[in-house]
């Protein structure tokens, strides 16, 4: 795929935990990879010779991929986690294909159900609700 | 009416953390707001999906939301005037 098919997301590239888009139909679902490789900043410390993906941040690679779901131009923000659970840990090498499925809406509310598998096994999976919050700032070129 | 008004009461119980016993809520106490249960946006969302669920009404947008969620009632008579329930 060419280009950087995650750009639209409103995060810096240090924050983007999205590293390829595998299918997307706007508004319905999209399919998703995070690669994770040992000299990510975040594994350096959690933890010191035991590499573990932080939970939180699979979740936000959960939300993250659920995000590009939205319209391209608006920002959204963590609005609920729901029924979170992690069933396996998540380490250097793996390769965490994310699932996920809009659930339905309200205002600027968006609910999502979203699955992260390694070799087809669930890691991760969550209901997760994104509040939109603002246009995406202006994005330098 | 009054069946349905259970069912809904059920719903609030199962889907929502209330903070207030569900047989306390009458068929008029305001879900949102101050002087009723207090409910916020999102369990508004969460109500949406679970009205849809249990007797199939669709509430599209949020000023119609506003005006069904106000209490056990009016989502009742929403129900009711979608020909569901």
């Amino acid at each position: 795929m060419a280009g950087d098919p995650a750009s639209h997301l409103p995060h810096g590239i240090s924050f983007r935990f999205v590293d390829r888009v595998l299918e997307i139909v706007p508004g319905d679902r999209v399919v998703a990879l995070k690669n994770v490789t040992v000299n990510d900043p975040s594994l350096q410390d959690h933890f010191p010779g035991n590499p573990l993906m932080p939970g939180v941040l699979l979740v936000e690679s959960m939300a993250q991929t659920a995000g590009l779901l939205l319209p391209e131009g608006l920002s959204a923000v963590l609005a609920q986690i729901k029924e979170a659970r992690f069933r396996s840990p998540v380490i250097p090498g793996d390769q965490v294909r994310i699932e996920a499925i809009r659930r339905g809406g309200l205002g600027a509310l968006h609910r999502f159900e979203v699955v992260a598998l390694v070799n087809g096994i669930p890691a991760a999976e969550a209901e997760i609700v994104l509040a939109v919050v603002m246009p995406n700032a202006e994005k330098q070129p | 009416m009054s069946e349905i008004a259970q069912r809904i009461r059920t719903l609030l119980s199962t889907r929502l953390k209330l903070a207030t016993a569900v047989d306390e809520i009458t068929d008029d106490t305001p879900l949102f707001g101050p002087t009723g249960l207090g409910l916020d946006s999102i369990d508004a969302l969460e109500l949406v999906l679970g009205l849809e669920k249990e007797f199939g009404v669709v509430v599209e947008d949020r000023a119609t939301a506003v005006k069904v969620l106000a209490s056990i009632r009016t989502i009742a008579d929403y129900i009711q005037s979608q020909g569901k329930g």
